[in-house]
This record gives C-alpha cells, sequence and structure tokens, in this order.
C-alpha cells in the first residue's frame, strides 16, 4: 500500500508516494537520492550509520518508518556544511584524523553534532557514553572522540571570550 | 531485515481516534509508540502488521506531569526526556537510572516508558524499575472505557502483559510519597547501556529514625520476566543505612533462592553474584537519596 508524504530533509520537502513499509533511511537515499547515510548492519539498528536528526534529535532511521516522518524535519550528514563552508565538527573530524575508511562517518558526525549542540559541559566521558550508538570497525574511537572534544571546547572557549 | 507490506498507516490525534482505528482495522494491527523494539521485531517479519497505528501525535499521553497528589507520566514519554527530568528526584530517581541507560543516544530519543512496559521485554529496564517503585498503568479499552491497574498485575512472562486486545496504555502514576524515600536501579550488560543480563531495583521507605520501613526490590533478565524479590523486602524492614551487613545479608540469602538460568552469557551462579552486588549498591543508593544526601 502506498502513501502520500512530504518530508523536509536540509531544507527542501521532498512529496512522495511511498510504500507504508519504506523505511526513512531508504527514503532519505532512493527518493531523495542523499547517499551519505549510510546503512552498515543491514537494518538491525546495531551500527548508528544511518545516524539523521528528525526535528534536531539524534535517531536511527532504519528503526522508523519514512510515513512516521511526514511533515517533520530530517538533517542528514549533507545538511551540516553551509554552502562550502563544512561543519567545525566536519573540519575536526579532518584535522583529528578521525576518519579512516569513512563508513561510519556521517552517523558519527550527526550523534556528535547532537551532543555538542546539547551539552555545553561536554567532557570525555560524556562523549564516549554518547556514542555508543555508533560503531566504527576501524576502531577509531580515540581521534573521534578528541574530534567532537575539540568543537566542544572551542565552543565553551568561544562563549567565554 | 526488511518489513513485510504493510496495508495500512494511522497517526491519530486523540486516545478515542487511536482505539477506533485499532477497532476498525482489526487483527494483526499494532500500536506504535517509540518503535525501536517493535519495528526490530516488524524487520525480521516476527511481527507482520496489517495496520500500525502510531501514538506519536497524541499529546494527552506525552510528558512528566505533577499532579495535586501524584506524578503522572504519559506513556509516550521518551526515554531521554524521564533522563534529563527534574521532577524524578529521590523517590523514583530510579527511573532517571534505568532511562538514561537504555540502548544509545538515538534509542533514548525515540524509545517510550509505554512502549517499554508493554513490549515488557526479558531484560528490559522500564518494567523493572517501575516494579520496583510500584506504578500504577491507566489504559483505555477499545470501548473507550479505561481501568486502573498494578504493575505487578500488568507484567507478566517475558514479552507478555495483561493488555488486551487493542487496549491502549496511557499513562504511568507513581506512587504517592509520605515520608522519606528513595529508589535506585543499575544493571550490568556486556556492553556499555546494553540489555541487562541482571538488572536491579530498590525503592524504600524510611521510618523517622532513618530505618528502612518497607522495601520494594525487583530484578530484570529472569526466564520468569521481572520480578519481586520478597525475601529480601522482608530482611531490609528494620535495617539503617549505616548497617552494611544487614544489607548484605539480605541480598546473600535472597540470591539464593533466586530462580535464575544460565546462557552464553553468563550461568545461573554468576546472575546470582550479579543480583548480590547490584542489589547492595541499588540499596544503599535508595537510602542514600531518601536520606537527601548527595551521591
Amino acid at each position: 500500500m502506498n502513501t502520500s508524504v512530504s518530508i523536509t530533509i536540509n531544507g527542501i520537502a521532498y512529496e512522495r508516494s511511498i510504500p507504508i513499509r519504506m523505511l526513512l533511511v531508504d527514503f532519505i537515499r532512493y527518493e531523495a537520492g542523499l547517499t551519505g547515510t549510510h546503512v552498515g548492519c543491514t537494518f538491525e539498528g546495531a551500527c548508528g550509520a544511518c545516524t539523521v536528526h528528525l526535528d534536531g534529535d539524534a535517531i536511527k532511521s532504519c528503526l522508523v518508518l519514512a510515513v512516521q516522518c511526514d511533515g517533520r524535519w530530517i538533517t542528514t550528514v549533507e545538511g551540516l556544511a553551509e554552502g562550502s563552508e563544512l561543519h567545525p565538527l566536519q573540519i575536526a573530524f579532518n584535522e583529528h584524523h578521525a576518519l579512516q575508511c569513512g563508513y561510519c562517518t556521517s552517523g558519527l558526525l550527526m550523534t556528535g553534532v547532537d551532543l555538542i549542540e546539547k551539552d555545553s559541559e561536554l567532557n570525555e566521558e560524556k562523549v564516549r557514553h554518547g556514542i555508543t550508538g555508533n560503531l566504527c570497525r576501524c576502531a577509531g574511537y580515540s581521534n573521534i572522540v578528541d574530534a567532537i572534544l575539540s568543537v566542544a571546547r572551542a565552543r565553551t572557549h568561544e562563549e567565554e571570550v | 531485515m526488511y518489513p513485510s507490506p504493510i496495508e495500512g498507516y494511522v497517526a491519530p490525534t486523540t486516545v478515542d481516534e487511536a482505539v477506533a482505528a485499532f477497532a476498525r482495522w482489526g487483527e494483526e494491527t499494532h500500536y506504535i509508540a517509540g518503535g525501536q523494539s517493535l519495528m526490530q521485531a516488524i524487520k525480521s517479519r516476527m511481527v507482520r502488521p496489517k495496520c500500525l497505528v502510531d501514538l506519536q501525535k497524541i499529546d494527552v499521553i506525552q510528558g512528566i506531569h505533577q499532579e495535586p497528589a501524584s506524578i503522572r507520566i504519559g506513556a509516550m514519554t521518551r526515554y531521554c526526556d524521564i533522563a534529563d527530568s527534574e521532577l524524578l528526584e529521590g523517590p523514583f530517581a530510579a527511573l532517571v537510572d534505568g532511562a538514561g541507560h537504555v540502548g544509545d543516544r538515538q534509542v533514548r530519543h525515540r524509545g517510550t516508558i509505554g512502549g517499554s512496559l508493554c513490549w515488557n521485554y526479558i531484560s528490559a529496564c522500564m518494567p523493572a524499575v517501575n516494579l520496583a517503585i510500584g506504578s500504577q498503568l491507566t489504559l483505555a479499552s477499545l470501548s473507550g472505557q479505561t481501568r486502573a491497574i498494578d504493575i505487578e498485575d500488568f507484567l507478566g512472562a517475558p514479552l507478555e502483559t495483561s493488555r488486551q486486545e487493542g487496549e491502549l496504555l496511557l499513562s504511568v502514576e507513581l506512587p504517592q510519597i509520605v515520608g522519606r524515600a528513595g529508589s535506585a536501579y543499575r544493571k550490568w550488560s556486556l556492553m556499555t547501556d546494553g540489555l541487562p543480563v541482571i538488572g536491579v531495583g530498590a525503592f524504600l521507605q524510611l521510618d523517622d529514625v532513618g530505618s528502612c520501613s518497607s522495601a520494594r526490590i525487583s530484578v530484570t533478565g529472569l526466564e520468569s520476566g521481572p520480578i519481586r524479590v520478597l525475601t529480601a523486602e522482608r530482611a531490609l524492614i528494620g535495617v539503617s543505612h549505616s548497617n552494611t551487613k544487614g544489607i548484605e545479608e539480605a541480598l546473600n540469602d535472597s540470591s539464593t533462592s533466586l530462580d535464575t538460568h544460565s546462557d552464553e552469557e553468563a550461568d545461573a551462579e554468576y546472575r546470582r553474584v550479579l543480583f548480590r552486588h547490584l542489589g547492595r549498591d541499588v540499596v544503599t543508593r535508595a537510602f542514600m537519596r531518601a536520606l537527601g544526601n548527595r551521591e
């Protein structure tokens, strides 16, 4: 059975007729053509590579049906940069060598941004606890934690200045 | 891991519309709350819904509310909102302990207390936490009538509850507190924030001199589903927070009668060890919270 939805992704409304059983991650990848959001664990909800923001909260897009997001706002990794200017966390991932194969990166960026935006007092323990839903199989967690913390600290510093 | 075809999807904004939609679609209709467990079951095709009635737009079953006599938690309140709540301190801090460590950050942004109670997974945290606290649940039937039920009478064996076909869980009412009370919950999992191998909840009420006047101890991760450990509860009465030997004995003695099982995660004896260790910790923390001590 098909149904009509309008889902806003990175500020653009995508109006489509889709099967009810379509997962949000497939809507993002195949209907909107935004392939930065990855599927790492064949939809088991274990890897976090498909993490996106739904109305500002990090969620796994393989654990939600697209139809449930009708009328709502999604941000994917493609929506982090402003024009050609990368998000500070994207720059930090580069500087801290927080990616190797890059498969988990989009999900970790989305979880990382969620953490940075919601907690102004991040520390290593909070970051490590915060990214338990994202697997990195190159095992680059230390660098990923460093990258997230560097942006969080820069923000705190800016606020103090 | 992909859902079988689904014929209908309804996202009502009121409870009446939700039960009406369920009644209209009939068999193989499922309410979907946060969907963090149900979607797994749907994708593995253990559940093949004909229709999904999505509860996320029903405002009256969301949020944590201070009512005149007690606190009411809407069934669609998310883990992240419970974990961050300032209303749930001291007597009800076990809810914060539990909700703050369910799954991961993404799951806590979607998963709900009501969904967890209705699913009653073998080692879920919310059933055990509410069993310790002694919550009361309110449900709406297909005919629109509501009923209240104690958590004990609601929870059954794993994946079983006394919820009737089409009945909708509306809210979780926390007990009224007279005097000093404190609660705590802790689990042990193979992975950070994973499903508990064993989880233990404690809810203590204290008398005038600070000794335990009534205790509720719950455990999750057993094949029987979440249960209260009555022998531990009885043994804790009269014990004070400084009586570490008394606390230890209450948990050691009751652990021997605990019906634990062995599987690839832990053997039966290790589950008893976990119960004793986690139990000591949560009872001590519940005492501290009841006494108003900072952790």
